[in-house]
């Protein structure tokens, strides 16, 4: 393997890692927002039907 | 955001603004631009771990739930870090040495102890149920783990195997001024990639805690 082969991987494998990690920690984020959303809806829901 | 534009900058004036190192001195000498993401994720892994211990031991012997969150955020920023500069040198290693590893190197093997130890504890902390007992366990492989950052730090400059000396806070550095401005470049939006990722996952980790206490709202409810 010639030397721009090797930096290609090794910054192709690390901008993979940081770019996994970020997209990971903004998508669990984005879902659980919304998950916290429905349930505080539907907790509130009940609570005006009693 | 900051950290991330201060990354794609360091790379950008890595790969063609700083100058190439002397042939004569390197077996791979184009290679050799790894490091200017390489160094400052190594310096951000630190940093990981650092967090890591303060927010194991507060956790271990005060209770503190925002220690535990730092706990969880910064085990996970350590083991992409680490991830991201264990993969980059065993590149270098390969394209350099003509090898990927150096099992008798200090440096390398005290560093993927602790890539593999933030492995375990967020693998660790998935496959086991939430609680004290738990978090106490994890905690302390937190606290006892942290020993291998300062043997890390030093080991370059107790016994130099094979991994390359410190080249800057030393008399011995040689770094070429313009490599300087880069690779601080790199330290810095490293450095702030990382925490701002740490804060970051305490903020959903608490997010997490809300959610189990609403759901187990829900469930009662039903």
């Amino acid at each position: 393997m010639s030397g721009e082969t090797h930096l290609a991987a090794a910054y192709l494998g690390m901008i993979a890692a940081l770019g996994i990690w970020t997209w990971t920690v903004f998508s669990r984020s984005k879902k659980l927002e919304e998950r916290i959303k429905a349930l505080e809806l539907a907790l509130s829901d009940g609570n005006e039907s009693e | 955001m900051a950290g991330l534009t201060g990354a794609g900058l360091t790379l950008w004036l890595g790969l063609t603004w700083a100058p190439s190192v002397s042939i004569d001195a390197f077996e791979a000498p184009i290679a050799q631009r790894i490091f200017y993401w390489h160094v400052p994720s190594a310096w951000a892994a630190m940093i990981a771990f650092s967090f890591l211990f303060v927010g194991s031991t507060v956790w271990f012997f005060k209770r503190e739930d925002w220690a535990w969150r730092m706990h969880v955020a910064s085990s996970e920023a350590g083991l992409a870090t680490g991830l991201m500069c264990v993969w980059s040198g065993c590149i270098w290693g390969s394209a350099e040495w003509g090898v990927p590893w150096d099992w008798t190197d200090v440096r390398l093997n005290t560093f993927a102890i602790l890539t593999l130890l933030a492995l375990f504890l967020v693998l660790g902390r998935k496959s086991q149920p939430d609680g004290i007992e738990t978090r106490d366990t994890f905690a302390a492989f937190g606290i006892y783990g942290f020993v291998l950052v300062p043997i890390t730090y030093i080991a370059t400059r107790l016994w130099q195997i094979r991994h390359p000396g410190p080249v800057i806070a030393t008399s011995e550095g040689s770094l070429n001024s313009d490599m300087g401005v880069v690779l601080a470049l790199g330290g810095i939006s490293f450095t702030i990639l990382v925490v701002g990722h740490i804060l970051y996952g305490m903020k959903l980790s608490q997010l997490e805690l809300k959610f189990e206490n609403l759901q187990k709202q829900y469930e009662e409810r039903l």
